[in-house]
């Protein structure tokens, strides 16, 4: 050790570099488990693996063929859309393949397209659903989406966009990095899930809802995003469609949805009036529909959605 | 860079390998930088300014000193004072006075005076390094301490690493000595900085972050209009959580300066078991209120001239020392109440008053009154913590205004039973520290059970930490 060593207790030393070396090797160890959880019990990861491998599969269709569709969104898709229904019924127009992660929105989806793009991907249409408070909060997911989703241009460019400060960046490259360290959270909470009665409903209390900033505010965030993710998708030969799916009490911000996007010449798709669903078409959350309201709201997208995904109005591929 | 990130452990592992490297010359200019990069890694703008403010202290405290026949030496005495607090006051507080103002003017029908709100973005850890600087000017002035004649130990001094950003507060007579003179590698004491290292993350990321998302839902208004059990719920969530988190954050820091052989003293000691408020704050940010205690209360006349003016101090000091938590009326009120209670104590019960003594006092009350008294104390504390919590003063009042109305959710019961989850198990603790008198648990165990006991402390981390909440709550101030 250092000449300034008196050495007092040369166990206190030995244990010392014990409890470092233990340190080092549990830390190792819960990387390596997290990746072992992650790939082989991970419902989630499974499910947006397979999809997103699918998506940088996408090329524009040729002519005779359906044209191909990415739909892109959160847990108001996941539990609002009746996928395999949907693909049934628009099968001879659109060839739909959906990444639906909860818990996302705008920052999620737009770096997370970047990628898809320059990793090759090149659907003819985007459709991006999140619901409006998703699409106006300034934040990220924290699990999930850095390892899976982001790569480490992504990273620096969502931390530099939400102004993170260095340890919330460096935070997030190591998410991207490290299985453990991006799924921590997952863990805690299915630990929880067990160790708290009645935690799912719980969770839902203590998650905090994104509020939707006043119009003027509104107006302006809805219309820079918008923009942006517009001109990310036409520059790579894509077709932008907002889907707002359906929530309780969002008919104004729907409303004020609609007139950003068509500031910023985005097409929106408003399947259903939120006024016209009534609570029981909603799980008890009061945000995510039921099955009953799932059925309606595919029913209804299967029937606009080809008006929505027009091939002429597609941009040219680069 | 916080604490509980790995960030700054892969800034401390390289940090502590290379010090113990070099001589102790070296090892403070190395120190310094590393305590610069450390500050540095927030925002490099604000590293200007505390470097100007050391330099200038440092320069003023050369001609202050009572050896120093300097005809100046009060009026450079008062300018450091005054120069100190007025950066502390502009970057802090400009705007809160300057708001309020112009909010009392536009009441009384003055409207749109030309008062302009500077927005400045708060430094970190300026109430902290601004209180270590004054206590080493009013120490040299008075002949306590010799100025430090280098510029390295002095800067070092204010701006080492471990306490730069929250604390605990070092006073100069403490550690500048530590500073100046060589530090030998005390392998006991590098083992139990570990352990403290270990314990701060515990109670950081496994109680006070996971009791932050149950006081933030509460506050928040996520659980709906207030009521009885949320104020519960709220106020306890958020006790535990400031507790966890700055004594965690206190432990840390103790526990990095061990590792660097520096010793900093015990910032907490089980405040949760105070009988009293006075106890309470003998136990709690121990660093703060002996500073306050030392600079404000006793030079203001302390206990020496009768009842009122004793209560009059008290008031005083605990309504500064809210503010000094933060620029917001909630936080006067959180001091004002303490004020208060603090006052009322002293008059009900002044013979527990004369101990000005960090150390706890001996009880000889009977089992069933010392728990009495800390359920009571503890319920004061949550109350007056709700304020200090809120965003707003008519936040808080809507919160307590919802004591009156009982009704019950059976969410309730599954936010309850998580709050006890994170918090019985540090309540455990503390009553092994009490009647241990240690400073971790299991503090005299064999090292092989110590080592033992670290490594399931990290496995406790590893399952319990991943909240997403790593600020620390002190670290605005």
């Amino acid at each position: 050790m250092p000449s300034s060593t008196s050495s007092s207790e040369p166990r206190a030393l030995f244990y010392s570099k014990l409890l470092v070396g233990i340190s080092a090797l549990l830390i190792v160890l819960f990387e390596f488990l997290s990746g072992y959880l992650l790939k082989h019990h991970s419902e989630t990861y499974d499910r947006v693996s397979h999809q997103y491998a699918e998506a940088v599969k996408m090329q524009p269709a040729t002519p005779g063929q359906p044209t191909s569709v990415l739909m892109v969104g959160n847990s108001l898709l996941l539990e609002g859309v009746d996928v395999n229904r949907l693909k049934e019924l628009t099968s001879g127009q659109m060839h739909i393949c959906p990444i639906f992660l909860e818990a996302t929105g705008y920052y999620d989806w737009f770096y997370a397209l970047q990628r898809l793009f320059r990793e090759g991907a090149r659907p003819q249409v985007v459709v991006l659903g999140v619901g409006v408070n998703s699409f106006l909060a300034n934040s990220v997911r924290e699990d999930y989406v850095p390892l899976m989703l982001f790569d480490m241009r992504d990273s620096l460019g969502v931390a530099s966009a939400l102004k993170m400060d260095r340890t919330a960046t460096s935070n997030l490259l190591l998410a991207h990095s490290s299985a453990f360290w991006d799924t921590r959270t997952v863990l805690r909470t299915q630990i929880l899930r067990h160790a708290v009665p009645h935690y799912r409903e719980l969770v839902l209390l203590l998650k905090p809802q994104p509020s939707i900033p006043p119009p003027e505010q509104f107006q302006t965030i809805a219309n820079s995003r918008l923009e942006r993710l517009r001109e990310l998708c036409e520059s790579h030969g894509a077709k932008l469609v907002i889907l707002v799916p359906p929530t309780p009490s969002s008919v104004d911000a729907v409303r004020q949805m609609t007139m950003a996007a068509q500031r910023a010449r985005v097409d929106t798709l408003v399947p259903i009036d939120p006024a016209a669903l009534s609570v029981k078409y909603y799980q008890s959350d009061e945000l995510h529909l039921n099955p009953e309201g799932a059925k309606l709201f595919t029913t209804a997208l299967a029937t606009f959605l080809p008006r929505s995904v027009d091939h002429e109005q597609a941009a040219s591929p680069n | 860079m916080l604490f509980d990130s790995p960030a700054y452990f892969l800034f401390l592992i390289p940090v502590v390998l290379l010090y113990w490297r070099l001589n102790q010359r070296a090892q403070n200019i190395f120190l310094l930088l590393a305590s610069y990069f450390f500050y540095g890694w927030w925002d490099w703008r604000f590293l200007a300014l505390m470097i100007g403010s050391t330099t200038v202290d440092y320069l003023i405290a050369q001609k202050i000193a009572p050896s120093r026949a300097d005809p100046h030496r009060r009026q450079w005495f008062i300018f450091s004072i005054v120069l100190n607090f007025t950066i502390l006051g502009i970057f802090k507080y400009f705007d809160f006075f300057a708001g309020s103002f112009l909010g009392a003017l536009d009441r009384l029908g003055i409207h749109n005076l030309p008062l302009p709100l500077i927005r400045i973005i708060l430094p970190p850890g300026i109430s902290f390094y601004t209180f270590q600087e004054v206590a080493y000017i009013v120490d040299v002035y008075k002949g306590r301490i010799e100025a430090s004649r280098s510029f390295f130990d002095y800067g070092l001094f204010i701006s080492l690493f471990p306490h730069l950003i929250a604390g605990p507060i070092q006073r100069p007579g403490h550690l500048l000595p530590q500073v100046q003179k060589p530090r030998t590698f005390d392998a006991d004491r590098f083992f139990d900085g570990l352990m403290l290292i270990f314990s701060g993350l515990i109670r950081k990321c496994v109680v006070a972050d996971n009791c932050a998302v149950l006081a933030n839902a509460v506050f928040g208004g996520q659980f709906g209009p207030s009521n009885f059990w949320l104020v519960l719920l709220g106020t306890y969530a958020f006790t535990w959580q400031v507790y966890g988190d700055f004594s965690g954050y206190s432990d840390i820091a103790r526990g990095t300066a061990q590792l660097l052989g520096f010793h900093f003293m015990v910032n907490f000691r089980q405040p949760f078991l105070s009988n009293r408020l006075q106890e309470f704050w003998r136990r709690w940010h121990i660093s703060l209120s002996t500073w306050l205690r030392d600079y404000l209360y006793i030079p203001l006349g302390g206990s020496a001239h009768g009842q009122w003016k004793t209560a009059r101090n008290l008031f005083i000091t605990m309504v500064l020392a809210g503010l000094w938590h933060g620029a917001n009326w909630t936080f006067v009120i959180f001091g004002a109440i303490h004020g208060v209670v603090l006052a009322g104590e002293r008059y009900f019960f002044p013979a527990r008053s004369k101990s000005t003594q960090p150390d706890v006092p001996p009880r000889s009350a009977g089992f069933l009154t010392l728990w009495g008294q800390r359920i009571l104390t503890f319920n004061i504390l949550g109350l007056s913590l709700a304020f200090f919590r809120a965003t707003s003063l008519r936040a808080a009042v809507q919160l307590l205004a919802g004591l009156s109305n009982f009704a019950w959710r059976s969410e309730y019961a599954s936010a309850f039973f998580m709050l006890c989850l994170f918090s019985i198990p540090l309540f455990v603790v503390d009553l092994l520290l009490e009647a241990s008198n240690h400073e971790y648990p299991f503090a005299t165990s064999p090292y092989a059970v110590r080592t033992a006991l670290a490594a399931a402390a990290l496995l406790m981390l590893a399952l319990f930490s991943g909240s997403n909440l790593n600020a620390f709550v002190y670290f605005q101030f």
